[in-house]
């Protein structure tokens, strides 16, 4: 049996003195697609960042293994360059940044880790160009600064174009339907879809069944009060559909 | 203070006017010393450093040998015999060129070096000490700035003798950024050297100028420039003044620009500030006639001990007259910034706007940053407005640089940059906006 991508491990960790992860356990293997559904307040946004090693949260026991490496000692662009990458709830807007150079600077950091060589303007322009049309990105968008005055379905959309030419591992989607209507949520579907080849893994975070419809998931969790309250497949996320949340933070 | 008040020859001391000038300089030093933090507008910029004793002063070379009239207007475009394209024996000018056509006046040390560039008709350029004797300078010096209340404008006065004279005709448009290269380039000794530049732009006439300081030898080396500009500008005149510091660590470096704008002249200042121990910068700008307008812009980037120090005083003495300062800063190490922005509308300039924004960015918890806005307002039906914020550079936006495999310091560096895109946006220049960014 090979290694797993991401291994969690009784995961407990804390922001501000407030324990919030409490004994998380998951493991996702090559290929797969996780969902975790959780209510609101259940520390699904602390699980992404801790994962990606944001600052200002502290883990205070467990382990987070990823290719079999501690993830926990690697700074946030160590484990972005391992093949980890936070599609955000909420991007951020970087005024005087143009998107292009941005994802410029990502990409060449990403390649220079993987021993390749970076590619220069030209190639790096072609390759944004073929990349956006699918995503209905346009020249214009990339010229702008990151994420300033872009629609919520244009950061969710950037966000995609930036899962597809990183091309990680582990994608980790955190409430990647906030905001969206449902073309736009299709839109962003097909880009993560167009990832789905057997080898990319995603964690898809979301408090919503309804984003599961366009991204099917392999393995369906139900977060609850800092851990993992009950695991199934994508027919468990229909049976919250259903029942609620009640039901299950009660089975406990 | 003994160390600044030397007893050297000058030039042209036999000039009645020029000596009661500096005789009144060293007495109005004198009487003011050396700034204190209880001296106005000198609080938070300490010049400690300069009651030292060991300062050395150099003594120009004669002014005779500066001056070689035939070829102040040369137009030939430098296919002409006349050798003053050639290099000056010693200095390897071409490879001193920035990386954009311009005319170029050097200064070593604080003296003129006579190469002089070939000017087109109706720009005259010459070295300071001839004009204060052809008597050209006497309407101008000291009439901008008043020595009373600055003290190392005062000291400037005591030494008057190297710096050039500019004069360019009315109409005349100077299809080149003049470069006035401020190089200085010491060993052990601490030099002192004064600097005095006249600029007068005639009515119409449009020029872009360039003031660069800059420096080699050794790192410890704690010399001292001091320079004045006093910049005229006739009705209709546009003149677009940059200047980048970019200097030894422990250089000082004190520098007054007083400017007078008639009628409808646009007085356009840009100021780079890096590097020095202490550099200061002061822009004092009268709009004297309706319509003129003065927009003074700068940054300012440094780390280690550095205070850098941008001070600037508008003011609006006609109706309709318009003023905008954008200053922004990045302070790093045990660096201080200091910006002292002062506006003042005068009774009955009506109709007039003053608006000026500071922003700086702390990278460190020891550095420091200190903002004084003053704003006198003696009219009515005038806009106004003025803003400060210090703060650090935004954690989510670092973060998400990172989660996309950006390393923390190349993010922190992207950063820094776009934080000071929108200030260097006001050098319309794009060449020279290139050169300054290269340098940020």
């Amino acid at each position: 049996m090979s290694t797993p991508l991401l291994e969690i491990e009784d995961l407990q960790a804390r922001v501000c003195d407030r324990e919030i992860i409490k004994g998380f356990n998951l493991t996702i293997n090559e290929g797969e697609v996780h969902a975790v559904m959780g209510p609101n307040g259940a520390g699904k946004s602390t699980l992404s960042n801790v994962i990606c090693g944001k600052p200002g949260y502290e883990v205070t026991g467990g382990s987070i293994r990823f290719k079999g490496k501690n993830l926990l000692a690697l700074s946030p662009e160590e484990r972005a360059r391992e093949g980890i990458f936070l599609c955000m709830q909420y991007p951020v807007e970087i005024p005087g940044v143009p998107t292009a150079t941005f994802l410029k600077h990502a990409v060449n950091a990403i390649r220079k880790h993987h021993e390749l060589p970076e590619l220069d303007t030209m190639e790096f322009v072609k390759m944004l160009r073929e990349e956006g049309k699918k995503l209905g990105i346009d020249n214009e968008m990339i010229k702008r600064p990151v994420n300033v005055g872009f629609s919520g379905g244009e950061k969710k959309r950037l966000e995609t174009l930036q899962m597809s030419i990183l091309k990680p591992a582990l994608s980790i989607l955190d409430e990647a339907d906030s905001g969206l209507d449902i073309d736009a949520l299709k839109v962003v579907a097909d880009g993560v879809n167009a990832l789905r080849d057997g080898h990319r893994s995603m964690l898809v975070i979301t408090h919503y069944q309804r984003l599961l419809n366009y991204i099917v998931p392999d393995f369906v969790h139900i977060f609850a009060d800092g851990h993992i309250v009950k695991s199934g497949d994508k027919n468990l996320a229909l049976e919250l559909e259903e029942k609620g949340y009640a039901e299950f933070v009660k089975e406990k | 203070m003994a160390g600044l008040l030397q007893n050297k020859p000058l030039l042209c001391d036999n000039i009645p006017w020029v000596e009661a000038l500096r005789q009144k300089g060293r007495r109005a030093f004198e009487e003011q010393g050396l700034p204190t933090a209880k001296t106005e507008y000198w609080q938070y910029t300490k010049p400690r450093d300069l009651n030292a004793d060991d300062f050395v002063m150099q003594n120009s070379e004669d002014y005779e040998f500066l001056t070689r009239d035939e070829h102040h207007h040369c137009d030939c475009g430098g296919n002409c015999s006349c050798g003053h394209h050639d290099e000056t024996e010693g200095i390897d000018l071409n490879n001193r060129l920035l990386p954009f056509d311009a005319y170029y006046l050097y200064f070593a040390n604080g003296m003129f070096i006579p190469m002089y560039p070939a000017l087109p008709a109706g720009v005259e350029v010459k070295p300071l000490a001839e004009a204060l004797a052809d008597g050209e300078a006497k309407p101008y010096l000291g009439k901008l700035v008043d020595i009373e209340k600055h003290p190392f404008a005062a000291l400037n006065t005591a030494y008057l003798e190297e710096g050039v004279f500019l004069r360019i005709q009315a109409g005349v448009k100077l299809n080149k950024p003049l470069v006035i290269w401020n190089h200085t380039e010491v060993d052990d000794e601490n030099v002192f050297y004064n600097l005095r530049h006249l600029i007068i732009l005639e009515t119409g006439a449009e020029a872009e100028i360039f003031e660069y300081s800059d420096y080699c030898g050794a790192e410890k080396s704690r010399y001292f420039a001091n320079s004045v500009n006093e910049i005229f500008l006739s009705a209709d005149a546009v003149l677009r003044h940059y200047k980048l510091q970019d200097e030894a660590y422990k250089a000082n470096h004190v520098a007054l620009t007083a400017v007078r704008a008639k009628a409808a002249a646009r007085y356009h200042n840009f100021c780079f500030q890096r590097g020095a121990n202490i550099g200061r910068n002061e822009v004092i700008v009268n709009l004297c006639e309706e319509q003129a307008a003065a927009e003074v812009n700068a940054a300012y980037k440094m780390s280690g001990w550095a205070t850098l120090d941008f001070t600037t005083d508008i003011e609006h003495l006609a109706p309709a007259t318009f003023s905008d300062q954008l200053v922004k800063g990045v302070v790093d190490g045990d660096a201080r910034g200091v910006f002292q922005g002062k506006i003042e509308i005068h009774p009955d300039c009506v109709a007039t706007e003053g608006h000026q924004l500071h922003r700086a960015i702390l990278l460190s918890d020891t550095a420091e940053v200190d903002v004084k806005p003053e704003l006198k307002i003696y009219a009515d039906d005038v806009k106004c407005s003025h803003g400060a914020a210090t703060g650090e550079l935004d954690e989510d936006q670092l973060f998400y640089m990172q989660s996309r495999g950006i390393d923390v310091d190349e993010a922190r560096r992207i950063l820094v940059e776009a934080f000071l895109d929108d200030v260097l946006l006001k050098i319309e220049n794009e060449a020279i906006r290139a050169y300054v960014k290269s340098r940020v």
